[in-house]
């Protein structure tokens, strides 16, 4: 089991954010989460990715307990993430937001930070090297030396896509990636995901409000509603669920 | 000739310690309104190694810093876990500790009336040199993965932790840093004046050293050596205006701010490779036509 989250819950106040929340993911899974507003999706993959901690149950990652481990260490241990609002680094390049990604590994100290070590040089160009090729994966290299904040939406959240691959993650979670694309835009997005999915390998969890697309790529999907899952299936079988249509859709009034 | 040689020393003193500032304001988004006390303790120690102990120069010099980097390192290590604008009252907090300690201890320090009898050691040349150095070192800093791990702490914390940043120590080693740049200008400003007193090294001090990043444009290293110059050097061409040069002073810093908020430079940086490149080019050519 490569992801096994097992029962967590996350509470605010007397709000319960997320109760009792289990999901397994092997190598190469495309999960999807879907739920109305405010149903804890994003609550969930705060939680995974360390944002929060989990009040109750445990996350175990290849094995390894990263229920209670810091935000920075879980993505050294290879949950990576996207956000729902783009968060790119303002001041940067679009180059030198993937290599953020990189540099917490580079391997040279701080004299290289203040001088052109010959082990700088090396480690920079490793890197500069890798994040081109990760960029050249999600097909921004063209614009590499760009400030993001001048890019078109869709470029930057493919900007996104690519500095959290360049974590090297097991597991990728995407956070409504398709927010604010037009059409054409979630069809790349859509052929991105399933060719990022078969040529890293990487499990793959999906928010999405864009049905089209998540049940398109999912092969299994989570439904969630007021915190809790209200159904676990296949894109067919959830959308044969009673629960989810009446979660989406509401309850039919019974005539009297 | 004296008087100018003496203002150029004292804006390149100034440009060593506005390049702390850069890196821990500039590069990292933090406030340190104590900025000055690494000052003070740089000043005092080497001063007081020299005067107390006989000790040579450049050893007092780099004991200072250790020193100033080691209680940075104390006054640093509750805070940088913290959110970023309790640094500014942390460092507040303890740079008028340290003012006020100086003030006190008049046995050691001569309190209010200042510490003297400290040797000129700090020439012209050895100023700029140190300037020069500084800025290298600035410079390559901020294109180091430090440099870019300090930006993108700065421009978003929680996207950075994703990024598997750690944070509270990026944040140390910019604060450290600056720490170490700040205290060796005030070795040099205590060896060039042969005198300090705790006055000069108040919380106003840091205030204005963060003016003079935001003016000269506080994402551009070459901005705030450029703000540094204006600043320092304004005041004494000023002179003949006396008692209205504070309001010249003022109005000016308003309206950069104003009607340029990211500072007189914005995001621009000299681009020195370039020009390296310009000059090694042109003497290529000059070559050819030769042959």
């Amino acid at each position: 089991m490569l992801l096994d989250v097992k029962g967590i819950s996350k509470s605010f106040g007397g709000v319960k954010a997320i109760q009792n929340f289990s999901l397994t993911a092997e190598k190469g899974d495309i999960i999807g989460i879907i739920g109305p507003n405010g149903a804890g999706k994003t609550s969930a993959f705060n939680v995974i990715s360390g944002v929060y901690t989990a009040d109750e149950g445990t996350i175990l990652l290849d094995g390894k307990n990263i229920t209670k481990m810091e935000q920075y260490q879980i993505t050294r241990e290879g949950i990576s993430r996207t956000f729902q609002n783009i968060r790119l680094f303002k001041g940067l390049t679009v180059l030198q937001n993937v290599m953020c990604a990189f540099d917490p590994l580079s391997k040279y100290s701080i004299l290289g930070g203040l001088l052109p070590t010959p082990k700088r040089i090396s480690e920079e160009r490793k890197g500069r090297k890798m994040c081109e090729h990760y960029l050249e994966v999600v097909g921004l290299l063209p614009y590499k030396d760009e400030r993001p904040e001048n890019m078109a939406y869709g470029l930057q959240r493919r900007l996104e896509i690519a500095r959290a691959i360049a974590c090297e993650p097991k597991v990728l979670l995407l956070d409504e990636p398709a927010a604010g694309l037009n059409p054409t835009e979630v069809k790349d997005l859509t052929e991105l995901i399933e060719r990022l999915s078969k040529d890293f390998g990487f499990a793959i969890l999906l928010i999405e409000h864009r049905l089209e697309l998540v049940m398109g790529v999912s092969q299994k999907i989570y439904v969630l509603n007021f915190g809790k899952t209200i159904a676990v299936g296949t894109p067919d079988e959830v959308r044969e669920n009673p629960e989810v249509i009446k979660a989406y859709l509401g309850e039919e009034e019974k005539k009297c | 000739m004296e008087f100018i040689s003496s203002v150029i020393t004292f804006t390149l003193i100034s440009i060593i310690s506005v390049i702390g500032v850069y890196i821990l304001t500039g590069l990292t988004g933090m406030f340190s309104l104590g900025q000055a006390s690494f000052m003070a303790i740089g000043a005092y120690v080497s001063g007081a190694l020299v005067v107390k102990t006989g000790m040579p120069f450049w050893m007092a010099v780099i004991i200072a810093i250790i020193i100033s980097v080691m209680i940075g390192f104390i006054v640093g290590f509750p805070t940088v876990r913290l959110r970023r604008d309790y640094i500014s009252l942390v460092t507040l907090g303890f740079g008028e500790a340290i003012t006020s300690l100086l003030n006190q201890t008049q046995s050691i320090t001569g309190g209010a009336l200042g510490f003297s009898g400290i040797p000129k050691r700090t020439t012209l040349l050895l100023a700029l040199i140190s300037a020069i150095v500084c800025i290298i070192f600035a410079s390559y800093f901020k294109t180091s993965k430090y440099g870019r791990q300090c930006i993108a702490v700065k421009s978003d914390e929680l996207a950075a932790k994703a990024m598997g940043i750690n944070i509270s120590r990026i944040k140390m080693t910019a604060f450290l840093i600056s720490v170490a740049v700040t205290s060796y200008s005030g070795a040099l400003y205590a060896f060039y004046t042969t005198y300090v007193d705790p006055s000069i090294f108040g919380w106003k001090k840091s205030a204005e050293w963060a003016i003079m990043v935001f003016f000269g444009g506080v994402n551009s290293l070459t901005g705030s050596i450029f703000g540094t110059v204006i600043l320092t050097a304004l005041p004494e061409v000023l002179r003949f205006a006396a008692a209205y040069r504070v309001v010249f002073y003022s109005i000016l810093v308003l309206l950069i701010i104003n009607f340029k908020p990211s500072g007189l430079f914005g995001e621009y940086e000299l681009p020195v490779g370039k020009i390296i490149k310009l000059f090694k080019g042109g003497r290529k050519e000059e070559k050819g036509n030769a042959a």
